[in-house]
């Protein structure tokens, strides 16, 4: 299997590659990664740089052809699954990481025990959700090891982080406005966790998360009127679903084999 | 928009998706939706067809018919009518709106009055005329400031009280219309093989346009149907998905000028309503238009869903189209620049729009392809030149 980590995770959200491989040495997988790893092609072919895209694919493909392709990133899973598909004609084997995850807990390869005083909710990628119809498996891990509360958007009803598009790089002021009603939705759930399965979500969904507490603290230590757009009532952990499956494999075991 | 305007917005769209969920979920509204689907990609289908159809059909039912290739075209084809007025009259329209027909009309020191109370508030708002959605275009304004605008602009202190308000703009409306003779309306819906044209109204602004010795039509081409009878689904699923309820309190069909041949079966004109009825057919970029661009029936659900537009309200959208789908639309009416000025590259292409379509009109997909021809005409934000020169030396977004 190879393990394609994808820009964000590989450079920005390092934990959740870090998180990944370390989950699938736990259970054994025989993996590898590519050690001078590029861009899939996403971010071109969601900006309009077509031909860019196309170079970038063709780049790519002979390290993806004839294995499975396991990746971390929602906006990776779309490109290789659909646009490699529609642009090269080349039909890949790839599979996400929550979707790998399922099948092993289903399979008993990893062996956990439920904390049910853990309140999760889940954020739906708008790739892999809307775009590629994937809803279930991430709900699946996250209901066999915690206790799964769902915000009032979810599924195909799910709001978008604000990071897609090429947004946060053009617009990130908005991409965090958005990000921040996001996290509005995961406070009324009242759970202690917001759990995605993006790397590109999770760094957006967790810098508003930073925002609205650095504004909050600047507003209490100018005894100033609270500004509506923030809000805190209670802690809130936004992490990838590999970062928490990790944590969790690692509190019940005290420690990875191969670490 | 500010941010009280824009959380002003945002409680009002919230009011809104609970109002409509009921109707949305209706088995009967479901059915209505599949039918009018298909109605409408069928119609931009054979545009062509309905256009010639309509065309002769208004001839022979006694309304004059002009088809306007861009804005200038349908600006002079109305400066012509209404050259010797003071006044004149409109109901809500974006197709008015898309052609800048308040701004001509002030250049020519002809006074135009907005029917609509959302317009007309959004009219005498002296610091932002731009509307909020489709058919609430002062959704954004809480009630003391709609006061504040009203007193200023009217020169008369009143509470923050709606129905005050409401009154209040009434008389003036009223009295404003009482000097006009031409009344000035879109269309929600052309049925071309009855020659009919098909509006929708709460207020009953349009019927008193439609009571004026001219009325003038102003309607795109992409709003044309086969018959009257498409033309009604059309506009009942607009109404369920624009504001809840089964059926607007008034649905005007105009196919021909107020007629009557009561003295001796001689025909005369004008009776009650208007004496003359002109359809001016705009085509201004829809016949080089995607076809899914224009599908939409204009009840505005993309915006309500949509992140984007509810973090940053019309910032994203060019005039009366708002959100991913008006931005597209803004390509084909003006140009590659306007669409990039109008938000081509705030979507985040998350596809929350098209569930909420009750067309399914696929922005997402129409957004990621107008940007390929954006971008080779040197239309793109600075960063994404940045990040697509980063991965060419580097492979990677972050380094260059």
């Amino acid at each position: 299997m190879l393990y394609f980590r994808g820009c964000v995770a590989r450079e920005k959200e390092t934990n959740i590659s870090k998180s990944t491989e370390a989950i699938l040495r736990e259970v054994g997988i025989d993996f590898k990664t590519i050690s001078n790893e590029i861009c899939c092609g996403s971010v071109l072919m969601r900006t309009g740089f077509l031909e860019e895209a196309k170079d970038q694919m063709q780049k790519n493909i002979d390290n993806l052809k004839g294995q499975k392709v396991l990746v971390s990133c929602a906006g990776c899973y779309k490109t290789f699954k659909e646009d490699y598909k529609e642009i090269l004609g080349v039909e890949l084997d790839v599979i996400h990481t929550s979707q790998l995850f399922k099948d092993l807990i289903v399979e008993n390869k990893i062996i956990i025990k439920k904390s049910e005083s853990i309140k999760v909710t889940y954020h739906d990628p708008c790739h892999l959700g809307r775009h590629c119809y994937e809803y279930e498996s991430p709900r699946e891990v996250l209901k066999f090891i915690s206790s799964l509360v769902e915000m009032e958007n979810n599924r195909e009803n799910s709001r978008c982080c604000g990071s897609g598009g090429g947004v946060k790089s053009a617009f990130p002021e908005i991409a965090i406005n958005i990000a921040q009603e996001r996290l509005k939705d995961a406070e009324k759930t009242m759970a202690s966790l917001i759990i995605t399965s993006c790397p590109f979500c999770k760094l957006n969904l967790n810098q508003a998360y930073i925002a609205n507490n650095n504004n909050n603290n600047n507003n209490n230590n100018n005894n100033n009127k609270q500004n509506h757009k923030y809000y805190k009532s209670h802690d809130l952990e936004v992490l990838d679903l590999s970062e928490f499956l990790l944590k969790q494999i690692t509190s019940q075991s005290g420690g990875l084999k191969n670490e | 928009m500010n941010s009280k305007e824009l959380e002003t917005m945002r409680i009002s769209f919230k009011k809104l998706n609970e109002r409509r969920m009921e109707i949305l979920n209706d088995p009967q509204t479901k059915k209505l939706q599949e039918r009018v689907k298909k109605i409408r990609e069928d119609s931009v289908n054979n545009m062509e067809e309905l256009l010639e159809m309509a065309k002769k059909r208004f001839e022979e039912n006694g309304i004059e018919v002009f088809l306007a290739e861009n804005d200038q075209k349908a600006l002079n084809i109305i400066y012509n009518i209404v050259k010797d007025e003071k006044t004149v009259s409109k109901s809500k329209s974006n197709t008015v709106s898309e052609i800048d027909l308040a701004k001509f009309l002030t250049d020519k020191n002809i006074n135009l009055v907005e029917t609509d109370l959302g317009d007309r508030i959004v009219q005498l708002n002296p610091t932002d005329k731009r509307p909020a959605h489709p058919i609430g275009p002062a959704l954004h304004l809480n009630v003391k400031k709609i006061a504040e605008i009203i007193s200023e602009s009217l020169g008369q202190e009143i509470e923050p009280e709606p129905r005050i308000i409401m009154e209040l703009v009434k008389a003036n409306v009223i009295e404003e219309l009482s000097k006009c003779k031409i009344g000035i309306t879109g269309a929600n819906s052309v049925a071309a093989e009855d020659g009919s044209l098909v509006m929708v109204h709460n207020e009953g602004n349009i019927s008193l346009l439609t009571l004026m010795e001219t009325h003038i039509v102003l309607v795109g081409i992409d709003k044309l149907v086969s018959t009257i009878e498409d033309s009604i689904s059309v506009i009942k699923l607009e109404t369920a998905y624009a504001t809840g309820t089964k059926i607007p309190s008034y649905i005007n069909v105009i196919s021909a000028p107020s007629k009557t041949a009561d003295i001796e079966k001689r025909l005369l004109n004008g009776m009650y309503g208007a004496k003359k009825v002109v359809v001016i057919l705009l085509d201004n970029g829809r016949r080089d238009a995607l076809k899914e661009c224009l599908w939409c029936i204009g009840c505005g659900s993309c915006i309500v869903a949509c992140p984007v537009y509810n973090a940053v309200g019309h910032e994203f959208g060019y005039k009366g189209y708002l959100g991913g789908r008006g931005v597209a639309m803004s390509k084909f009416i003006k140009n590659e620049k306007t669409s990039f000025d109008s938000g081509l590259y705030m979507c985040t292409l998350c596809g929350l729009c098209t569930l909420e379509c009750p067309v399914s009109t696929p922005t997402s997909e129409l957004v990621e392809k107008l940007r390929i021809n954006s971008q080779k005409a040197g239309f793109y934000p600075k960063a994404h030149g940045v990040i697509k020169k980063n991965i060419k030396s580097s492979g990677s977004p972050f380094k260059s």
